[in-house]
């Protein structure tokens, strides 16, 4: 900015751009930072992976050996597969019960919605300990009829228990924001409730949807202490298998491989998304200009 | 909405319908990665058995398991106190001696019947019952519990060989600024202890607790954990550390295959094994729960053959049960396979019989004792 | 919204009657009784006794370091978890579902893992001094910050994923407007910004603050076992099957924190920020 004699500054206006400019430097090195936090632990993960040696404070040479070593292991691969197909059985259906749970709650008058929100809260605040116990305490009582009950089926309702709540904590805000009109309008142009449900609010709570379903897989395919009790038949996830053997005895590094993978492979998927969704933009973008301008 | 209630009901069918195979199965609850993959192949080769095992990590989760009964298990490995409980609360079934041909064919080690008496005796003591324990159990590993310490501290190992137990406890007189770790399980802590004070590790009552808790602040423990103990001491972030001798020799295997020597090893940790010391003792035994009782017994038969036996101690760190299948260890001491004569090098010298000690093995406590010590572990570490 | 969707919920309030309410009856029933597995019906007493373990010195500290813990880490997470979802919002990247993921994905990774390798490079002698000759933690394995670290980076990503599901939402024009009339950037933010994110950092804090809260492995793993959490309590009660002693103490924790959250939403007087 230039000074002249009557400068702006006496109209009350401050030079920010230095302050704007540091702002900017310390603001990139934060998020690295940041993500480095995040990071830092996959990081370590990754590092055990390639160690050749077995001791985990001393890196000796670099090695691949423990990722060919993942399919010769085979109480390992077969807590893998468990966990991946409880983690996306549960997932879907939290994400998909929980939505339309959250709708339901979301209808009923606010005193009696506080209430079922608070119950709601339950199954996240509680110990996994206490909720894995009295889970498998109420699964029992339906050995009665269904005598091989623990196993797959036990395991994907317990996820579920605490997998929905998370789905509706962030559907919930998502549909205190949208429009109450939207359906109105919706219905007034003759749409039937449920298909302006679909058509019109779910498209408006996508955001929140989505979160949730993060948030369920994340939830799901770390848990350990309700999994535990709630297993049954030899079903036993990731997790369990990684606390009995820790306990004990050495984990073999192939697990640290497994980890690395799963995260450089999503990270690959994202990318390779991202690319995919580009081309297809730049395509539409010549006959579609404005869409995207306002979007 | 039909479509939704289709999708549940479909994703609902689907989960109940799980598959099954056709060929007998074994449902094994076993400490994870606890038995060598060659001797479960083997197994299943020979009879055709499916076996399925499950893992947890304490004798805790195994009883909860068994007692919840949400899983039909053939066989568990369970330690001594908690087969003495189990018996108690009638969770066992008798093993039948005459599926188990094997059984003639195998010496249980000295210590390995030591343990054996000493739990009758508690039980008789406690109960005024006289329970065999050979009816129910037979032995799968067994170990004792040492002080695992940093070979690279000065005169460490020297001062541990001349006043054992008092190293490890008495900070302000030995090595004040040694770094020790205790177990996070209370009762170790609380039967260390009554050893170094020269009691019977499982006699309990509150002035043995108050005179405990004064020992265990007096050693200034700063860590309270499990593997991570022995994996701190062989990084040199930590210099003793009551553990399992097998935790020992489970690192050192390790190193020995990734071509270190024995001497290298133990220059830099070893592990001290007290005159008067803790022992315990997996045993297989079949829960009343047992759908497969009789591929239960052979497996049990399958592990009574020394061979077998040997081959499971491979990978596993802890001490065979049988003396056939230790001697098949030790004598390839004059093998010229590297490894295997520092196998049977290590087994001599850490599971060596000929030295006189006491064993105590662990017995189960009553409830409001294991509470209180337990509570007062607590107080120690936040206080 | 239309009060036809209320049966929506109908099955979500059976589910969670069943499961929620009848095991805290148990556990209610538990906590004031003698009832364990060995003890018959006829021999049940009701009692208190089980009352002296909330006033033990150890039990009380678990709380104060339960609580303390996960208040700070809610709020740094609230702070950098904050920051970060308001780059995301900003940033020209297109699919911020993209970042989103990103965000989260290190929780995909087991927690024991993630932690001890936390607790690896925290200590002293560690597998990254090995490669890169010094240590970039220092030597803080055991100590608090080493477990605030391991919380706050752990849990951070439900505060980032919360409030950017808030902040998505914001109409860009609203900013433009609040521009237009003159405020400085900063203000805008105070005063149109955060105010509208403000559901979303809500719902990120319970997200954050209960697993903290309950939790028992991270500060385990990372105080060396020394700095004991009311989660790790209750884990060594359960396990040790006093289920009576642990019932308790989860009663108590539910109760402590449903009645809070309840309080607040008393004094909330439009009602709607909160639940």
């Amino acid at each position: 900015m230039e000074k002249e004699h009557a400068s702006i500054q006496d109209y009350g206006y401050r030079d920010f751009s230095t302050l704007n400019r540091i702002y900017q430097v310390f603001k990139k090195v934060l998020i690295v930072l940041i993500v480095l936090g995040l990071y830092i632990s996959i990081i370590v993960i990754a590092i055990q992976s390639l160690n050749e040696s077995r001791n985990l404070s001393d890196f000796t040479r670099l090695s691949f050996q423990w990722y060919g070593n993942i399919l010769q292991e085979e109480e390992l691969m077969q807590a893998i597969r468990n966990t991946f197909l409880v983690s996306s059985i549960a997932t879907v259906l939290a994400t998909f019960l929980g939505t339309f749970f959250a709708i339901g709650l979301y209808a009923l008058s606010k005193k009696v919605r506080v209430f079922w929100m608070l119950l709601n809260n339950v199954p996240i605040l509680n110990a996994d300990i206490v909720t894995g116990f009295s889970l498998m305490l109420m699964f029992r009582l339906l050995m009665v009829i269904f005598p091989n009950i623990f196993g797959l089926f036990t395991l994907v309702m317990a996820h579920l228990f605490f997998t929905i709540p998370y789905v509706i904590l962030s559907v919930m805000p998502k549909l205190k924001e949208t429009d109450p009109n939207l359906m109105d309008a919706a219905m007034d142009l003759g749409v039937r409730p449920y298909k302006a449900l679909v058509k019109v609010v779910i498209p408006a709570i996508k955001a929140g949807i989505f979160s949730g379903m993060l948030l369920a897989l994340t939830m799901s395919i770390d848990d350990f202490a309700i999994s535990y009790f709630n297993t049954g038949a030899g079903f036993d996830n990731l997790s369990i298998w990684i606390y009995a053997v820790i306990g004990r005895r050495n984990l073999t590094p192939s697990v640290y491989a497994f980890s690395t993978l799963l995260t450089i492979f999503t990270l690959f998927g994202l990318l390779i998304y991202q690319f995919l969704q580009r081309q297809k933009k730049g395509r539409k973008n010549e006959k579609n200009n404005f869409n995207d301008i306002r979007s | 909405m039909k479509r939704i209630i289709l999708m549940t009901f479909v994703l609902s069918l689907s989960l109940i319908f799980v598959a099954c195979s056709s060929s007998p199965k074994l449902r094994l609850l076993n400490w994870g990665e606890y038995i060598n993959d060659a001797v479960v192949e083997k197994f299943e080769a020979e009879t055709g058995i499916d076996l399925i095992i499950s893992v947890a990590d304490s004798n805790e989760l195994f009883y909860s398991k068994i007692k919840s009964q949400t899983t039909a298990f053939d066989l568990v490995i369970p330690s001594d106190y908690m087969i003495e409980k189990m018996v108690e609360e009638d969770m066992l079934i008798e093993l039948d001696y005459s599926k188990l041909d094997n059984r003639a064919e195998v010496t249980y080690m000295d210590g390995v019947v030591q343990i054996f008496d000493s739990m009758s005796e508690t039980t008789l003591a406690r109960s005024n019952k006289t329970i065999n324990y050979y009816d129910f159990a037979v032995p799968y590993f067994w170990g004792t519990f040492g002080i695992i310490y940093n070979n690279r501290v000065e005169g460490l190992e020297e001062a541990l060989n001349e006043h054992g137990w008092d190293v490890y406890f008495e900070a302000d007189t030995y090595f004040p600024t040694a770094r020790r770790g205790m177990y996070d399980v209370p009762q170790f802590a609380y039967a260390a202890a009554m050893m170094y004070l020269g009691n019977n590790p499982n006699d309990y009552s509150t002035e043995y607790l108050n005179q405990v808790q004064a020992v265990i602040e007096g050693a200034d423990f700063i860590e309270w954990g499990d593997d991570t103990l022995k994996r701190n001491v062989e990084a040199d972030n930590l210099d003793m550390a009551f553990v399992y001798t097998g935790d020992y020799l489970d690192r050192l295997y390790m190193q020995l295959e990734e071509g270190k020597t024995l001497e290298e090893v133990r220059s830099d940790f070893d592990i001290y094994i007290p005159d008067t010391t803790m022992v315990f003792i997996d045993c297989m035994v079949i829960p009343n729960t047992a759908t497969n009782i009789d591929g239960a017994h052979q497996f049990i038969n399958f592990l009574l053959d020394p061979v077998n036996a040997a081959l499971n101690a491979e990978v596993v760190g802890y001490a065979v049960a049988f003396d056939e299948a230790f001697n098949q260890i030790t004598s390839y001491l004059d093998s010229a396979d590297t490894w295997r004569h520092n196998w049977a090098t290590a087994n001599s010298i850490y599971y060596n019989m000929e030295v006189e000690r006491t064993f105590y093995p662990l017995t189960t406590l009553n409830p409001n004792d294991v509470d209180a010590i337990g509570t007062m572990i607590q107080n120690v570490i936040t206080g | 919204m239309n009060k036809e969707f209320k049966v929506l919920s109908r099955p979500y309030m059976v589910w969670l009657s069943v499961l929620v309410f009848i095991p805290i009856l148990a556990m209610l029933v538990i906590s004031f009784s003698n009832l364990n597995s060995s003890v018959s019906m006829s021999e049940l007493v009701l009692s208190v006794s089980h009352f002296n373990l909330l006033w033990e010195s150890s039990t009380l500290i678990a709380f104060r370091n339960s609580i303390l813990f996960a208040t700070i880490t809610t709020f740094i997470s609230f702070v950098l978890g904050y920051f970060i979802a308001y780059e995301i919002k900003l940033s020209k990247f297109k699919n911020k579902f993209i970042l989103l993921t990103f965000v989260i994905l290190p929780m995909w990774s087991n927690l024991i893992l993630r932690t001890e390798s936390l607790a690896n490079i925290m200590s002293e002698n560690n597998i990254l001094k090995s490669i890169i000759g010094f240590n970039i933690f220092g030597n803080i394995s055991g100590t608090w910050i080493a477990v605030l670290f391991g919380l706050v980076f752990t849990y951070m990503p439900f505060m980032i994923l919360s409030v950017y599901t808030a902040l998505e939402k914001i109409d860009f024009a609203l900013e433009e407007a609040a521009l237009d009339l003159g405020l400085r950037p900063i203000k805008k933010f105070w005063k149109v910004v955060f105010p509208l994110s403000f559901k979303g950092v809500v719902t990120g804090s319970i997200m954050v603050f209960l697993p903290t809260l309950a939790g028992f492995a991270i500060p385990k793993i990372l105080s060396r076992g020394q700095i004991v959490f009311i989660g790790n309590i209750i884990e060594q009660k359960f396990i040790y099957t006093n289920y009576n002693h642990g019932a308790l103490l989860a009663v108590v924790i539910l109760i402590f924190i449903l009645g809070s959250i309840l309080l607040l939403t008393k004094f909330d007087k439009e009602g709607e920020t909160l639940l």
